[in-house]
Formats: C-alpha cells, sequence, structure tokens
C-alpha cells in the first residue's frame, strides 16, 4: 500500500498543473538523452519512439497523464517495468515530456523546482551509511552478503523478517541470538530451519544449512523440530570485517529510523 | 556411405551417436544433453508425412506472451511451462491434463520480459527458473512444490532467468539473464536432493583469478557475460558446456577494454566464449572465445551440440557452437582446441572474414559519436531457437536471418543492474534482397552448405530433426512444415493459426510416434522487432501447443 500511494503522489507531481520554473528546451533535451540511453535501448523502445522490441510510442495519441502512468507504474504481463525508482525526479519528468511530444502534444507540462525538491524521497546517506548501504547487497560477495537473508528499502530476499532492531555494535551484531531458528529433522538429516508453517497443508520451511537458504515445502509430519541450533548469525556474517559491519549497522540505523 | 561405414566400426562413435538421439522420451530441452534436437524415431517419414494430421492440442490460458517452451516427455507424460511460469503435465496421448502449478506471479516493479523457454526435469522433480530468479522443484508425479531458492535479487541485478536448466547427474544448473545489463554473469548449479548450493562459476573472473587482466579497472564488476541459454553435457568427461553472453557494454568498450590490448587476443574473457566445467565443481577445464573484444552484441549464449565425427581421418569427440555473429566453431570437446570455424549468413560485413585459428579480419567496429551499418545484427544471424543435427545426414539444420543494423554506441557509465548496452541499434531489411532467412544444412566437418530454403519473412522458431530424414520448424506465418532432410523439399505443412517462436519435439507413446509445436509469435524483443520490419504483416500471437501425428491405425 505504501508503495502505491508513493507512486500516485509520484505521478501527480510529474504531471503538476502550475508554473514552469524550468526551460522547457532544456527539459525536453534531457528527455530525448534519457529516452535514447534507458529507453530507445537494448531490445526495447525504437529511436524517436520508433517500432522495436517493444512498442511504437510516437504519434499513438497518448497524453501526457497516461505517459507518465505507464512510466511510474509499468505495464503488468509486459517488459514495461515501473521506472519510478530507476530513473531521477528530473529525468522522469523530461522523459515524460519528451514522449508527450512524440504523440503531439506541443508544450508539455515540466515540474517546478519546488515539486523536485518535495518529491526527493528515501533518506540520502551519506558517509559511512552510504557505504554500509553498498556493503549490504555488494554483489562480488555472492551470498555471503547480508541481503542474501535481509530486505531493506526493497533490496535483498526477505528470509528473516524485517530488522526492528539495529544491533549497537559489530560485537552485538555477532553476538546476535537466533532463537527462531530450529533444528529440523526430515529423513534422518539434521538441519538448521527457520519454520513458515506447519500445518496440515504440509510444513514450509527454510532450510539454512548452507547459503543461500531454501524454502522447501514437506509433506505433513515429516519434519519434526527441535528448539535451538547450531546456527549462528556469527558465521554467515564471517565475510565482513568489523568496520564494515559497523558501516551496515550504520546504514540499518539510518534506513530503519527514516521508515 | 562413407559415413556409416566409420560410424558401424568406431565403437565409440556409435556410443556417442546413440548418446544424442532421443527415442520415446524427450528428457532434455536440447533432446538429450548432447543438444542435437534430433530423434531417432522414424515412424513419420519422408514417404508418409503427407498424411500428418493433428492429434490433439493444449491451450495453456497464459496469453501474457507466447508459447516459447520445448516440452519434455518422459514415460507417456508430456511436462510443459508458459511465460508467466505456469506448469502443466499432461498425457502426452491425449493432451488431458494431469496436474498444474501456478507459480506467484511476480510484481509489475519487476524488470525483466515475460517469457520462459523450458523446464527441466530429474531426480523425480520438474524444475524451472523464474522472472524474480527462483530456481523451482516440483514433485514430479503430483505438481506440488517441493523447493525454491532466490538465485539472485532480481530488483539488483536486472536478470531473471528464461532458459531451461539443464540436469547433469545430482545437480540442476542454470544460467541467467543480464548480458546487456551492468551485471557479472554466472552459472549456478543446486542439489536436485536438496536445493542447497552446489557450486557457481562466475564468467567473469575476479581479481586474483586469472582472466582478470582481460578487464580494465574494476568494469569487470558490471562486464556481462551471463550464460542466458541452456548447457549440454558429456557424462564421460564429466564436463558441462556453455556458451556465454556478450560483454557489456555492448557497443562501446573503451571502459573495459585495457589499454594496448591485441584484439586478435582474448579480451574480456570469458565473454563471447564456449567454456567446458567440470560438472561436479564447476570448475574450469577449458574456454574457447569466439569473439575477442565484442563490441556488436555478439553473445556466444546459443546451444551446445555434442557429436563425435571423423575430421582428418580420425573420430574426434567434437563440439559445435554457432555465436549470434553465425560464425560456427567446431572444438574438441575434450581439450577446447579449434578444429574449424564457418560463417552461416549470406550478408556478412561486420568482418572480412576469418583465419583458421579464428582470428577476425578487418572488424568493422562501432565509433563513438558516429553511425555505423553492420550485417548480420544484434537479433542474430540465427537467435536464440535451436538449430538440430541429424547423424543420418551429418548436416546441422539451421535457420539463418539476412537483416542489418545501424550501431549508434553511447558512453553513459554502468548502474547496477539497469541496461547497460550502450548504444541504439535500429534493424533494417539487408539491402537488396526479396528474402530475409532461409533454413540451411551445414556439414559441420567440411563448413560446406548442403542445401538451403529461402523464406521471405524471418525464421525465429527451434528445429526438429527426426531419423525419418524429416526437418521440422514454423514461420510467424504460422505455418509448420516438414522439409526432407537429405534435400530441403517442402514435404508437408499445416497452418497452426500462430506465429512460430517457440520449439517442436518429437516422442511416442504406444507405440505411436507424436511431433509437438508450441505455437504463438513473440509480442516483444526480437520477436516485436522482426514484425516491425514488416508492417503489413500481422504475426498472431497465442500460447497452444499443437501435436500431429499419422491418422490412427495408418501408422
Amino acid at each position: 500500500m505504501k508503495c502505491v500511494a508513493m507512486r500516485r503522489a509520484l505521478l501527480l507531481l510529474l504531471v503538476p498543473m502550475l508554473g514552469w520554473s524550468q526551460s522547457l528546451q532544456d527539459t525536453l533535451k534531457r528527455g530525448e538523452q534519457v529516452f535514447s540511453q534507458s529507453c530507445a535501448t537494448g531490445y526495447c523502445h525504437g529511436v524517436k519512439g520508433g517500432p522495436s522490441g517493444a512498442p511504437r510510442l510516437a504519434g499513438r495519441g497518448f497524453n501526457q497523464t497516461y505517459i507518465a502512468n505507464v512510466v511510474v507504474s509499468g505495464v503488468a504481463g509486459t517488459g514495461m517495468r515501473s521506472f519510478a525508482t530507476v530513473l531521477s525526479r528530473p529525468d522522469l519528468t523530461a522523459v515524460v515530456a519528451y514522449v508527450a511530444t512524440l504523440n503531439g502534444v506541443a508544450n508539455p507540462k515540466i515540474g517546478s523546482d519546488d515539486d523536485e525538491a518535495a518529491a526527493a524521497s528515501g533518506p540520502k546517506l551519506t558517509g559511512e551509511a552510504a557505504r554500509g548501504g553498498q556493503l549490504f547487497k555488494e554483489a562480488v560477495r555472492g551470498f555471503g552478503r547480508c541481503s542474501t537473508c535481509h530486505e531493506v528499502g526493497g533490496l535483498g530476499i526477505s528470509v528473516a523478517s524485517g530488522i526492528a532492531q539495529v544491533p549497537a555494535s559489530a560485537a552485538a551484531l555477532k553476538a546476535l541470538a537466533t532463537p527462531n531458528v530450529k533444528t529440523g529433522t526430515m529423513n534422518g538429516e539434521s538441519m538448521p530451519v527457520l519454520v513458515l508453517s506447519d500445518g496440515k497443508q504440509g510444513t514450509l520451511f527454510y532450510d539454512l544449512t548452507s547459503a543461500p537458504p531454501v524454502q522447501r515445502n514437506a509433506e505433513p509430519g515429516t519434519v519434526k523440530f527441535s528448539d535451538g541450533s547450531n546456527w549462528r548469525h556469527s558465521s554467515v556474517i564471517g565475510a565482513y570485517s568489523d568496520s564494515e559491519l559497523t558501516a551496515i549497522l550504520a546504514y540499518l540505523r539510518a534506513v530503519i529510523k527514516s521508515q | 556411405m562413407r559415413f556409416w561405414l566409420i560410424l558401424f566400426t568406431v565403437s565409440s562413435a556409435v556410443l556417442a551417436q546413440e548418446a544424442g538421439a532421443t527415442h520415446a522420451d524427450w528428457p532434455h530441452y536440447g533432446g538429450t544433453q548432447f543438444s542435437w534436437r534430433y530423434s531417432a524415431l522414424d515412424q513419420i517419414n519422408t514417404s508418409n508425412v503427407k498424411a500428418l494430421t493433428p492429434a490433439w492440442l493444449f491451450q495453456t490460458g497464459d496469453y501474457a506472451e507466447n508459447l516459447q517452451t520445448t516440452p519434455i516427455v518422459e514415460a507417456g507424460v508430456m511436462y510443459l511451462i508458459t511465460a508467466r511460469a505456469r506448469v502443466f503435465a499432461l498425457d502426452a496421448a491425449t493432451g488431458r491434463e494431469i496436474w498444474n502449478y501456478r507459480y506467484p506471479e511476480p510484481g509489475r516493479n519487476v524488470p525483466g520480459f515475460v517469457g520462459n523457454r523450458g523446464l527441466a526435469i530429474g531426480d523425480g522433480k520438474v524444475f524451472f527458473g523464474t522472472k524474480d530468479n527462483y530456481m523451482v522443484a516440483l514433485d514430479q508425479k503430483t505438481g506440488r512444490l517441493l523447493w525454491e531458492v532466490s538465485v539472485d535479487d532480481v530488483q539488483q541485478c536486472g536478470c531473471n532467468i528464461t532458459a531451461a536448466p539443464l540436469v547433469a547427474k545430482d545437480k540442476v544448473i542454470v544460467g541467467g539473464s543480464g548480458g546487456d545489463g551492468a551485471h557479472r554473469g554466472y552459472l549456478t548449479a543446486f542439489s536436485t536432493k536438496t536445493g542447497r548450493l552446489a557450486w557457481r562459476w562466475y564468467v567473469i573472473p575476479g581479481p586474483g583469478e586469472k582472466g582478470n587482466e582481460t578487464w580494465k579497472g574494476d568494469s569487470w564488476r558490471f562486464g556481462g557475460g551471463a550464460p542466458w541459454l541452456t548447457g549440454s553435457y558429456d557424462p564421460g568427461l564429466n564436463m558441462v558446456y556453455w556458451g556465454t553472453g556478450n560483454a557489456a557494454a555492448d557497443f562501446y568498450d573503451a571502459d573495459r577494454v585495457p589499454a594496448g590490448a591485441d584484439k586478435s587476443k582474448d579480451i574480456n574473457l570469458y565473454t563471447a566464449s564456449v567454456v567446458a566445467l567440470d560438472a561436479d565443481t564447476g570448475k574450469l577445464r577449458w574456454y574457447h572465445q569466439e569473439i575477442h573484444d565484442d563490441v556488436w552484441d555478439w553473445d556466444s549464449a546459443y546451444e551446445v551440440l555434442l557429436m563425435d565425427r571423423e575430421i582428418r581421418g580420425r573420430i574426434r569427440q567434437t563440439l559445435v557452437h554457432m555465436n549470434k555473429s553465425g560464425l560456427t566453431s567446431v572444438l574438441d570437446r575434450a581439450t577446447g582446441e579449434l578444429l574449424k570455424v564457418f560463417s552461416v549468413p549470406e550478408v556478412q560485413t561486420w568482418i572480412s572474414g576469418i583465419t583458421e585459428d579464428g582470428k577476425l579480419v578487418g572488424r568493422v567496429e562501432p565509433q563513438l559519436g558516429k553511425t555505423t551499418t553492420v550485417c548480420p545484427t544484434a537479433a542474430g544471424a540465427k537467435s536464440w531457437n535451436s538449430m538440430a543435427y541429424s547423424p543420418r545426414t551429418g548436416f546441422l539444420y539451421v535457420p539463418v536471418n539476412e537483416l542489418c543494423e545501424d550501431i549508434t554506441p553511447n558512453n553513459a557509465a554502468p548502474d547496477e543492474g539497469q541496461n547497460y548496452m550502450n548504444g541504439a541499434f535500429p534493424i533494417h531489411l539487408a539491402p537488396g534482397r526479396t528474402t530475409y532467412s532461409h533454413v540451411d544444412a551445414w556439414d559441420p566437418v567440411t563448413g560446406k552448405l548442403a542445401w538451403k530454403v529461402p523464406y521471405k519473412y524471418v525464421l525465429l522458431a527451434s528445429m526438429l530433426a527426426t531419423a525419418g530424414d524429416l526437418v521440422f520448424t514454423g514461420n510467424p506465418e504460422g505455418e509448420f512444415y516438414a522439409l526432407d532432410a537429405k534435400n530441403g523439399n517442402k514435404l508437408w505443412s499445416y497452418q497452426t493459426g500462430a506465429g512460430h517462436r517457440g520449439a517442436s519435439v518429437s516422442y511416442a507413446v504406444n507405440g505411436r510416434q507424436f511431433i509437438a509445436t508450441s505455437t504463438g509469435w513473440h509480442s516483444s524483443v526480437v520477436g516485436a522487432l522482426a514484425q516491425s520490419l514488416f508492417p503489413d504483416q500481422d504475426w498472431r500471437l497465442g500460447s497452444t501447443l499443437v501435436v500431429f501425428a499419422l491418422p490412427g491405425g495408418s501408422q
């Protein structure tokens, strides 16, 4: 719901009804650049909105509101994703205005500086928190990164439940107790598990034996659980140094505080 | 005749030939793990194919995109997957549904294209990948979900799994997309039993690993190379073979090629390459880079055909592989030694030629700030749809397209998970022609064309070869047809009502041979791009499997 509300707000801002404080010409020029780099690329739209791997956009009679809606929300069941979090606000405004001109809108409305400032969303991360954000999801770490099991701010896989409290230090993070992790035994094999549901339909759980966690679905009554396990949070974050963990904690504090 | 004499006198070759053909089942994406797309069934043959008639059809109901899947058949049951990962088990003789499974549809903010090219079976399970990058295992008998595991965060990597996985022994191996994005491609193997990670092999070596020196600075982090299709497996050598994707940025190389690099040598390893990995560990055994410093989006991600052939008087364990440019390499699959290379498109302007040892001559490279026309195109001299191989004729059957493109590169900086092609490449018809594709029969040993059948539009469906000396494929106008494997004569055709951008297979149930084809034109990516070249055409979409057999009692 939050995401939908944000998109609606963004949509309204992309099609402002009030003043132009920015040169339309500059915006359209920027829009054309954005279009050529983000839209008329890959196997997607054609140059200047011509036909290509994705539908033609020029001369379709689209109005600016419709274009903004599609750019912000995407089109379900197609390759057209939402660009709401991909492009910056000014670039979104510019590309929507540019595509509008391809559809005969001679003077598309563009946002004011105030609108753009108001639309800046999410925390601006700097310094250690910004570094921590990179470390949290650093692709080069493969399955050894935090985002293998934690989702924060729309990135990562939500194996663990949302982070509600941020440990005070790297030492506290390493010492984190994980009472939710149990020991499951199935077909004679024991493994650390995180149970999602256990009922008549079956047992759904994460097998934490190795990273990445595997979500498994067992026949009812075929997995036996006991409290406690040999799984330790400290062992799965072992590839991070203390200073890296400190930066990640700074990132989490900044992000979770802002939510 | 000479070929057959050799075949029957060299036992290892006989074994390899048997391993490449399917029989009653169609157990793997490429038919067998040797990826020939060849059935040893010959009940339907050149003398009776004209009687071939629909036996049953199955409408998937998933019309978000076309049906691209290669159906898998085992013990009279067919397994299908649709664009949005809806999986069906059907009675392969009648089309009766046995079970179905619907993967939860990823949200509309999930990047990537909608489509799925196939699933895999093994260890009593059905395996498939998803748009949001999960590897999923179902119970083969019931369709019940057994396990699923996140291969990568789709929001971060911008990558998806559209390829069929490959089962090799106790592992299921899958590649992903992302070759055109700021992403570092990889193959990942999971235990079929538990879903636990077995190994991951990154196409691009990291710091300290051999090959990393072929990348400028830290460009290796976002260098693409994603192996986005399905590989092959030789149990005798215990190697899996895979083609890797192009380097990113696709059309602009100044940010990824080390200063002073020799473009006749390996650059940006192991992109645009065929690689052999140890099936147990994922360790690289050998590689062959087909395009050093690719600046044309020439993926090498396509299928890898394993076959034993006589070359210069000796039976060799070979591997045949086509790059997107149409360059076709024949390698020793034990060592990676290049034995032969040839090019299939008629219109080829991106190079003036290639030396016997695989060096590109007269490269026509896109330049920043300029527009450069080259042929063929990023849509492929052949697209991702597979070729087929018949051991009876010794020919590869290849659908080839004759198109050109105008590449204008840019030097935008990479943004993780976002498009990183760095160029526009509007595609157009090759000039001065009236036909823009052809089905070819090539002898990979000699590199000689045996015959070709021209077609006025494009051909984007996979090929099927059978021991009935038939070659099947379909065209965008909806015609599904059979050619004589020996000479290309068209022997039969049927209008299925929707374009062909999928695959066909052959199998048998209770002694009756069937030919099955997925149908439905592709409404995005290369399908839409090709359609735009022929604005007077309206190639029909759809998602239906159509199955043919000889009329009851006549087989």
